[in-house]
């Protein structure tokens, strides 16, 4: 069973039939320049855009015969703008990811940790900086314990240590069974991942093993960019 | 930090049984708190007047507008997502003094006491949904408020012609005045009916609390955590408007309360909603009866004018807070 299946997705002037399907436990990227959908396509696969027509699947069950309270124990969604007006604690808006589960605070704690936060569990959200409030919509979705997570760019505006941690996180939750999938910039990045899936103009240019989609063709032609032969800069947690 | 403010709930209760108090005893006819008692018996017969007909009427009113006020506020602010978005700014109270100003003037609300709010509640969803078409949730506070003064403007300026062509020359700027700027003048028991309901509205926010704090940062992300956002959204419009409303109808557009009252508390006891609602009402009911003894005492002072005497600058101070 796939654990998200996409079936012709259309949204007027932004996504023009896409498809697209995800295997249980991957790690999988979104690529495409700026316009391409991508934040679109992420939030018709969480339910999020009524205007948009789409057959949506999550593992194997129709989204529109999941119950509201059902689909946020079943899909983490991480916007790609981190804004707060209030002045919630980190605490309290990363408990909120147990909403629907009868606000039982399990794993809020360790999501806490787990993204760095601890330190700043008292803070007011809206006095946090970009990447710590980035930080905050992760844990949320970390604290839901859904099995699919949906992350709209969640490593732009993190520093290098937090970004591998993130990417580091999405390995673990895969490693349990779990699918994320996020949009990202850095293709080198995105080469590491087991998929990837690739827009351009609203519609799916490839999806595949990073080597079948970053090929010289697509990054000349979708990215206008190209393959500098150098040493490697590869860096890690250490 | 916030769970340390669990004194703020008894603290405020407590201050408005104080000005409760205060408000039978202090007036044109001081009466001493024995006398007080004994004309609430009616065992002093020109205190039972004075009470019964003139103070409690007021009194109950002023605890119910304050109420519903702030707590429209309180639920404006969560939907627009902006601390700044009030009844009063955003015209909804001049909506709702307009519909109540056209239903006296064509005298359909002398049919039916249901009338008057009835038409205040239109007034003021006609001015809801007309914010909601110039400035969509999540507006910028610039946005929010040049649609709320063009709407104020236009709804002022509906209820004074309608006043204009209705009162009797002598009394007509007396009536605008109380219609624009609110007032707690000769309320009688009749508007304490008008504006009971307030309670049961206010009653149906409370099982909101929880959903509200998650739709206060944003509708997508709410949706997402198990938020049913659209009828939430739907149920908080229609009680923050009908909230407003009631109190409109038998007090005119008294400014300011659902601004200060709910940021006050925010700032006090932190944005989560279920203990601001209760907190918010009850302060609210404060707030305004304060304000109605400070312009009691103070030589005849319309409510608005207070309310909006302190309102004011506190506006302007948030508006420089917000940067």
């Amino acid at each position: 069973m796939n654990a998200l299946e996409i079936n012709h997705a259309q949204v007027p002037a932004r996504l023009d039939n896409v498809s697209v399907t995800l295997g249980v436990g991957r790690v999988v990227g979104l690529i495409g320049p700026n316009g391409s959908g991508k934040s679109t396509l992420l939030q018709v696969a969480a339910g999020l855009l009524p205007e948009g027509k789409a057959d949506v699947l999550w593992h194997g069950r129709k989204l529109e015969e999941i119950p509201v309270i059902e689909r946020a124990r079943q899909l983490a969604w991480v916007p790609q703008e981190a804004r707060f007006e209030f002045g919630f604690t980190v605490r309290a808006v990363v408990a909120q990811g147990r909403f629907a589960h009868g606000d039982d605070e399990r794993g809020v704690d360790d999501a806490l940790q787990r993204l760095d936060l601890w330190s700043l569990r008292d803070r007011p959200v809206n006095r946090l900086s970009g990447g710590e409030r980035h930080r905050v919509l992760l844990a949320r979705a970390l604290a839901t314990d859904a099995k699919l997570h949906l992350w709209d760019e969640p490593l732009a505006q993190l520093d290098p240590r937090h970004g591998l941690n993130v990417l580091a996180l999405a390995r673990e939750l895969a490693r349990a069974g779990r699918t994320v999938w996020f949009s990202l910039h850095d293709l080198r990045l995105a080469h590491r991942l087991d998929e990837l899936v690739l827009l351009q103009r609203g519609q799916l240019r490839a999806a595949g093993a990073p080597s079948t989609v970053l090929t010289e063709e697509a990054l000349a032609d979708v990215f206008g960019i190209r393959l500098r032969p150098a040493e490697g800069f590869d860096l890690e947690i250490y | 930090m916030s769970q340390n403010r669990n004194w703020l709930l008894p603290l405020s209760a407590g201050a408005l049984a104080l000005l409760i108090v205060a408000s039978l005893w202090v007036g044109d006819l001081p009466l001493s708190p024995t006398r007080v008692w004994a004309g609430l018996w009616h065992h002093d017969e020109l205190a039972a007047t004075v009470l019964w007909q003139i103070r409690l009427p007021r009194l109950i009113v002023a605890v119910l507008i304050g109420a519903a006020l702030s707590s429209s506020g309180l639920v404006m602010q969560a939907y627009f997502r902006n601390s700044l978005a009030s009844p009063g700014l955003l015209g909804v109270s001049s909506g709702g003094a307009a519909g109540a100003v056209i239903a006296i003037a064509s005298g359909w609300s002398a049919v039916s006491l249901f009338i008057l709010p009835a038409a205040s509640i239109v007034g003021a969803l006609v001015a809801t949904s007309a914010v909601l078409i110039l400035a969509r949730r999540g507006a910028s506070t610039e946005r929010l408020l040049l649609a709320g003064i063009a709407l104020n403007a236009l709804l002022g300026a509906i209820t004074s012609y309608v006043l204009t062509g209705y009162t009797l020359t002598y009394e007509r700027n007396a009536q605008i005045l109380f219609w624009l700027m609110g007032g707690l003048e000769d309320r009688t028991w009749e508007h304490v009916w008008v504006v009971l309901p307030v309670v049961v509205v206010a009653a149906l926010l409370w099982p909101l609390g929880r959903s509200m704090d998650l739709v206060s940062l944003g509708s997508e992300e709410a949706q997402s955590l198990g938020v049913d956002v659209r009828h939430l959204h739907r149920k908080m419009l229609v009680l923050a408007t009908v909230l407003t409303a009631l109190a409109t109808a038998v007090a005119g557009a008294v400014g300011f309360v659902g601004l200060i009252v709910p940021h006050s508390f925010r700032l006090l006891s932190g944005p989560e909603h279920r203990r601001l609602v209760p907190v918010t009402l009850i302060g609210g009911a404060g707030f305004v009866l304060a304000c109605d003894l400070v312009a009691r005492t103070v030589g005849h002072l319309r409510l608005g004018i207070v309310t909006a005497l302190i309102g004011g600058p506190f506006f302007l101070w948030l508006l420089r807070r917000e940067r």
